[in-house]
């Protein structure tokens, strides 16, 4: 009988039930099987043929009440969708786009707030060639190609201040993309291989 | 033929809730006193599934109210009644099954003729 009790519990236990209700069916299990005992009766006499399959009762009870927990069983033929990528975490996710986002901002405040050319400098000599040409457009007369540019476009080569704003911009750019690339794949794989 | 055991439990699959509620209307009983009851009655749940999980979804859909209370100088036990909706729930199911029994009665009735000597 005791153990008829324990092997309900333990079903309970990993069905989610609540510990309180939990006791409140194991109380009322334990003194009706102690009633029976005490007439002269049996276990059977008040389980019927459930007494030989304790964890499908319990799980019956339980969800005939409307007790089961959150938790599912889980398919065990699915392989675990956590476990398998485990760098995939929806609070790792939520801060790397954050911290992207912040580093983009604030870089970009930064280039809209100093506007000089310590700042331009360094992102106009990632899109020119040393010296005093440019590799793309505007294309006069509709041509493209290399051609001579003045002398406010010559690169004197990018100040401390400016290749730091530059590489938080693009530190910034990739955080936030690797975060939106991560939230959508999470969200397209979906959060339950789960039985319902 | 299918195994009368079987097909006795079916047809008290079908009728055990009704049983339950109607054991109830006698007044509130915890579960292993309903099974007094109903053996009391000739009918035995001894080979069947426990009346627990169908006390249960009595329970939730609302059919039987509950409360604890101690019993006999015992620990305290879950005693289940009757409430209105099972009232009404019971009286419907007795109509309904009067009728089944009824018009299969009056079948197997022409087969019990059919096969007497």
């Amino acid at each position: 009988m005791i153990e008829f009790v324990d092997e309900c519990r333990r079903e309970w236990r990993r069905l989610g039930v609540a510990d309180p209700i939990a006791n409140e069916m194991a109380a009322d299990l334990t003194a009706d099987l102690e009633e029976a005992e005490a007439e002269g009766g049996s276990a059977e006499d008040v389980l019927g043929s459930s007494l030989f399959d304790p964890p499908r009762f319990a799980a019956d009870w339980a969800d005939a009440r409307g007790v089961t927990g959150t938790t599912k069983p889980v398919d065990p033929a699915a392989p675990p969708l956590r476990g398998r990528h485990g760098w995939y975490r929806p609070a790792a996710v939520v801060a790397v786009s954050t911290v992207g986002f912040l580093m983009a901002l604030t870089a970009g405040a930064a280039v809209v707030a100093r506007h000089s050319s310590a700042v331009a400098a360094p992102v106009r000599a990632i899109l020119t060639v040393p010296g005093s040409t440019r590799l793309v457009g505007p294309f006069p007369f509709g041509l493209p190609g290399r051609y001579a540019v003045g002398a406010p476009f010559a690169v004197r080569g990018p100040g401390p201040v400016g290749m730091l704003v530059v590489a938080l911009v693009f530190a910034g750019v990739v955080g936030l993309g690797v975060g939106v690339l991560s939230w959508w794949h999470w969200t397209r794989r979906g959060a339950g291989r789960r039985l319902s | 033929m299918a195994v009368p055991d079987g097909r006795r439990s079916q047809l008290l699959r079908g009728v055990l809730d009704l049983c339950l509620l109607a054991v109830m209307g006698e007044g509130p009983a915890y579960g292993y006193e309903m099974t007094k009851r109903l053996r009391a009655r000739g009918l035995s749940i001894v080979g069947e599934g426990s009346i627990y999980p169908l006390l249960g979804r009595l329970e939730r859909d609302g059919l039987v109210e509950t409360r604890r209370e101690a019993s006999n100088g015992g620990p305290p036990r879950k005693y289940y009644r009757l409430s209105p909706s099972g009232k009404r729930a019971l009286d419907a199911g007795v109509d309904e099954w009067e009728a089944t029994r009824d018009a299969i009665d009056g079948v197997l009735d022409l087969a019990k003729a059919e096969v007497a000597p």
